[in-house]
C-alpha cells in the first residue's frame, strides 16, 4: 500500500529509472508544480509526482540482475547452463540490492501502468527489462518506454507524453545475448586459467580473459613484442642555416633520411662555403574544417590529449554531467546533431553564462545554424552536446573542464573553416635541394571558438622570390636512429578497439581497466607484463580462435543482426557453446603445463613490480621490496641473496604502502621509494644510508630542537 | 628445453619466440648498418647493445652473441 500524506494511493503509474539522480529529475520534470515528494522504504528512495494522475518514480542501481551458472557454488568448468539471477545472490557486497528489488517489487503490485525510463541503449534496455520481468512479475510485455537523450525538463516531459508503446525487444535480445555470450566466454576461459595456476602453485589468483579482453591483450602483446625486439637503424639529416635580413632560418635537405654516412658527408662538403639560390616559392591555402561533434570515443580521446584523463575517468565525469542535466547522453557513437535538439535554444541558454555570452550571441546573430557533422550515427542518441542548463551545484575541477570542452566544441561546429597558408621555399645550394617551410593562420574561423583547446599555428618564413640569392651560415649533419613503435596509452588503445570494432562504447574503458587490475599490463604508456605475455601465448597455443579478432567481430556482427531482428539469440548462444566446447577440452587436457607457465609468469610479474633498482653492491642482483617471513617486517633486499652472493638490505617504514616512485634522489641519484601512509602526505624516501640528504636532515632537526 | 637467453620454451634455433624475433631482426638489420657505417658484425652488436633505442630482448640477444663469441675466441686461444 502506498501512502501520499493522508491519502492511500491505490493506483498509479510506476516509472523505473536506471539511477537515483535520473529518478529525481524525472519526478521533478513530471510533477505539475515541480515539487517532488521523496519517500524512503527500507532505505530505498522513491519519488511521488502529481500530474493529473499519480506517478511514482523508483530508481534501480544499474544492473540488478546478472547471468550466473545454474548450479550454485560451482567453481569447476565447463559451465554452459546459466540463468538470470538477482545480483545480490551471487555477488559479494551486493546484499542491499536485495532490499532494492523487494521495494521495486512491492511498488509494482499496485501500479496500473509501468514505464521503463532507463537509458535508451543496450545496457539500459536490459536493466529495465530484467526488473520488469523478474521483480515485477512478468510485466515487461505490457510496459511502455520513455526515450530521451537529456535529463532536461522539456525533453523528459516530451518523452512522457510521447511514450513508446512497448519495449524494444530486439534491442533487449541483443543485450541479453551480449551478456550471455560474454559470460560463457569469460567464466569458462577465466576458470580454466585460474584453476590451472591454482592447481600448480596451490595459491589463488584470479586470471581472467574473455571475448574482447583476449584480442585486446593480443594486439598489445604484438606491439610490445615489436618494441622489445626493435633494432634501430642509423640515418642522417642535413639542415642548412640560411640568413635573410639578419635573421637565421632552417632549411632541410629534400631527403628526410640519408641512409649512409658517406653520402651525407659528401652533401655537406659540397654545400660548404656556397651561396644559396631560391628556386621556387610554393604557397598553398588550406581550409581547416571544424571538428566533428563529440561521440564518446572522440570525447575520451580529446580529454586524454588535453587533460590526461583516462577513458574510464572521462566516462565517469560525463555520466555525472549527464545526470546533472548539463550534457546529453554520453554513451553514443553518433557524430550528428539533428535540428530537433534546438540549437538556438541551447545557445540562448549558454549566452546567459558570462564566459560564453559573446560567442553564443555571435552565433545567434547568424542567419542559419548548420553544424559540421560526421558519418557515424546512432539510432538511439545524437552526438554529445550541452543542454545549456546552468550547474545547480558546484562542479569539481574535472567536471568543469570536461563541460567547458563540450560547450566549446558545440559552438565550434557551427563556425566556418579556418584558413591556413603554407609556404615551401625550395633552395638550391650547389645542386642540392633544401626546403624551408612555414605556415600561418589567415583566418581563425572555428579556432577562435575552440580556444584554448586548439590554437592557430604560426611558423613564419621570410618573403623571398625566385632567383634571389641568400647566404648560408652553416650546414649541419645530424646522426639519428629510427625509433621503435610507440606504446599504446589508454586513449590510443580505445581508438584501436573502436577501429577493430570490438567491445562497445560502454565496455571498452572497463576492459582496459580490467587488463590493468589483472596485472596483464602496467603503466599509462602501456607495457605488457610477463604474465600478460604468458596468458596470450597460452591462449594462442591452445585456443587461437579465442583471441582472434575475426571471431569477435563475427559475434559483434551477429549481435547487431539480433538487434535488427535478423538473427535469433538462441542460435548465437548455441553456436557459442559449440565453439567453446573443444576449446575447454583442450585447456583441461593441458592444465598442468598451462598452470606451470602461468604460475611462474605471475610470480615473475609480481616480483618485477617490487623491483627498485640494480643492487649497487653486487651490481648483478636487483633490489626488491620484500617481507620477512620470520619477522613480518618489510625491507629492501637484493635478489642475489637467494644465490648466497649478496646480503645487501635496507630498512623501510613498516606502515603504509611502499612502491617505486619513478624519481631519483636529488643528492645521491639512487631510486627512491614512495611511501603512502593514511592521513599523511605521500613522500619519497631515499633508502641510501650514506646519502648526504640524511646529514642535512639530521642537522635541521638538531637546529629545530635548540 | 629452455631458450639460450631466458627460461622460456624454445620455438626454433634454441630461442624462445621473443628472442627468436629479436635475433632475426638483428640479422636482417645488419645490412643497413653495414651500408650506413661500414662496420663489422662484432662492432654492430656492440653498437646495438649500447643504443638506448634498442629493444630489451634485442639487447639480451646481442649480449648473448657477444659473450659467446668471446668464449669461443677464448677457447681457441
Amino acid at each position: 500500500m502506498l501512502r501520499c500524506g493522508s491519502r492511500i494511493l491505490s493506483k498509479y503509474t510506476l516509472i523505473i529509472t536506471e539511477k537515483p539522480n535520473a529518478a529525481i529529475r524525472i519526478a521533478a520534470a513530471l510533477d505539475a508544480e515541480g515539487k517532488v515528494k521523496k519517500k524512503v522504504d527500507s532505505g530505498v528512495p522513491y519519488y511521488l509526482a502529481k500530474r493529473g494522475e499519480s506517478v511514482v518514480v523508483v530508481p534501480a542501481l544499474g544492473h540488478l540482475y546478472t547471468v550466473a551458472g545454474k548450479k550454485r557454488g560451482q567453481s569447476d568448468y565447463p559451465v554452459f547452463d546459466f540463468q538470470w539471477v538477482p545480483r545480490y545472490l551471487v555477488e559479494r557486497g551486493a546484499s542491499r540490492l536485495g532490499t532494492w528489488l523487494k521495494v521495486i517489487s512491492r511498488l509494482s503490485e499496485n501500479a496500473n501502468r509501468l514505464i521503463d525510463a532507463c537509458d535508451y541503449d543496450i545496457e539500459g534496455s536490459v536493466i529495465g527489462y530484467s526488473i520488469l520481468k523478474y521483480a515485477c512479475s512478468g510485466k515487461e510485455k505490457n510496459a511502455q518506454r520513455m526515450k530521451f537523450s537529456t535529463l532536461t525538463k522539456e525533453e523528459l516531459e516530451k518523452s512522457y507524453t510521447e511514450l513508446l508503446s512497448s519495449l524494444n525487444f530486439s534491442l533487449i535480445e541483443a543485450g541479453l545475448a551480449r551478456h550471455e555470450v560474454d559470460w560463457l566466454y569469460g567464466i569458462n576461459l577465466s576458470r580454466a586459467l585460474t584453476r590451472a595456476a591454482e592447481k600448480y602453485s596451490e595459491k589463488y589468483a584470479t586470471l581472467s580473459t574473455g571475448r574482447v579482453q583476449g584480442p585486446t591483450l593480443k594486439f598489445l602483446a604484438t606491439r610490445e613484442k615489436s618494441i622489445k625486439c626493435f633494432v634501430p637503424t642509423p640515418y642522417w639529416t642535413i639542415k642548412a642555416k640560411v640568413i635573410v635580413d639578419d635573421a637565421v632560418f632552417e632549411a632541410w635537405y629534400e631527403k628526410n633520411q640519408v641512409e649512409t654516412k658517406v653520402e651525407a658527408q659528401a652533401i655537406v662538403d659540397s654545400c660548404r662555403s656556397k651561396t644559396a639560390e631560391i628556386k621556387n616559392v610554393i604557397t598553398r591555402t588550406i581550409q581547416q574544417h571544424p571538428p566533428l561533434p563529440f561521440d564518446l570515443g572522440s570525447l575520451q580521446g580529446e580529454a586524454y590529449r588535453l587533460f590526461r584523463y583516462t577513458p574510464m575517468y572521462t566516462l565517469n565525469i560525463a555520466q555525472r554531467l549527464y545526470l546533472n542535466a548539463l550534457i546529453s547522453y554520453p554513451r553514443t557513437s553518433s557524430q550528428k546533431l539533428p535540428p530537433e535538439i534546438g540549437y538556438t535554444e541551447i545557445l540562448k541558454k549558454l549566452g546567459r553564462i558570462a564566459k560564453y555570452e559573446s560567442q553564443a550571441y555571435e552565433l545567434l546573430a547568424r542567419s542559419a545554424l548548420k553544424p559540421t557533422e560526421g558519418k557515424k550515427s546512432d539510432p538511439a542518441h545524437p552526438a554529445i552536446y550541452p543542454t545549456g542548463n546552468l550547474p545547480q551545484k558546484r562542479l569539481s575541477s574535472s567536471e568543469r573542464k570536461l563541460w567547458d570542452l563540450i560547450v566549446k566544441r558545440f559552438m565550434a561546429i557551427f563556425v566556418e573553416p579556418a584558413l591556413m597558408q603554407t609556404t615551401k621555399i625550395i633552395i638550391d645550394i650547389n645542386g642540392n635541394k633544401f626546403h624551408l617551410r612555414g605556415k600561418c593562420t589567415l583566418k581563425e574561423g572555428w579556432l577562435r571558438f575552440y580556444s584554448p583547446y586548439m590554437k592557430p599555428e604560426s611558423d613564419l618564413v621570410p618573403l623571398l622570390k625566385k632567383g634571389e640569392k641568400i647566404s648560408v651560415n652553416r650546414i649541419i649533419m645530424e646522426d639519428k636512429f629510427t625509433t621503435p613503435p610507440s606504446r599504446y596509452n589508454p586513449s590510443s588503445l580505445l581508438k584501436r578497439m573502436e577501429k577493430e570494432e570490438i567491445g562497445t562504447k560502454a565496455t571498452r574503458a572497463r576492459i582496459i581497466q580490467t587488463l590493468n587490475t589483472r596485472e596483464y599490463i602496467r603503466k599509462e604508456k602501456i607495457e605488457v607484463t610477463d604474465l600478460g605475455f604468458e596468458v596470450i601465448d597460452v591462449l594462442r597455443k591452445y585456443c587461437p580462435a579465442v583471441v582472434s579478432l575475426e571471431l569477435t567481430r563475427k559475434l559483434e556482427e551477429r549481435m547487431k543482426r539480433i538487434q535488427q531482428g535478423k538473427e535469433k539469440r538462441r542460435q548465437v548462444l548455441h553456436d557459442t557453446i559449440e565453439i567453446l566446447k573443444p576449446v575447454i577440452e583442450r585447456l583441461k587436457e593441458e592444465e598442468q603445463v598451462i598452470g606451470a607457465r602461468l604460475s611462474q609468469a605471475l610470480m615473475k610479474t609480481r616480483l618485477e613490480d617490487r623491483v627498485v633498482s640494480i643492487c649497487p653492491v653486487c651490481k648483478k642482483g636487483k633490489l626488491v621490496i620484500l617481507k620477512s617471513r620470520k619477522t613480518g617486517k618489510r625491507f629492501i633486499g637484493c635478489t642475489n641473496y637467494f644465490e648466497g652472493n649478496c646480503k645487501t638490505s635496507f630498512p623501510l617504514p613498516q606502515k603504509g604502502v611502499a612502491k617505486l616512485s619513478g624519481t631519483v634522489c636529488r643528492d645521491c641519484s639512487w631510486n627512491t621509494v614512495k611511501i603512502w601512509i593514511r592521513g599523511k602526505r605521500p613522500w619519497n624516501l631515499c633508502f641510501n644510508p650514506e646519502c648526504s640528504s640524511k646529514d642535512k636532515r639530521r642537522k635541521k632537526v638538531e637546529m629545530q630542537s635548540l | 628445453m629452455k631458450c639460450k637467453v631466458c627460461d622460456r620454451e624454445i620455438v626454433e634455433d634454441d630461442f624462445c619466440s621473443m628472442h627468436l624475433k629479436a635475433f632475426k631482426n638483428l640479422v636482417e638489420r645488419y645490412d643497413c648498418w653495414r651500408k650506413a657505417l661500414r662496420i663489422s658484425w662484432k662492432e654492430y652488436l656492440s653498437e646495438i647493445r649500447h643504443n638506448p633505442l634498442t629493444g630489451e630482448c634485442t639487447k639480451e640477444v646481442a649480449s648473448y652473441l657477444i659473450e659467446n663469441e668471446e668464449k669461443r675466441n677464448g677457447e681457441e686461444i
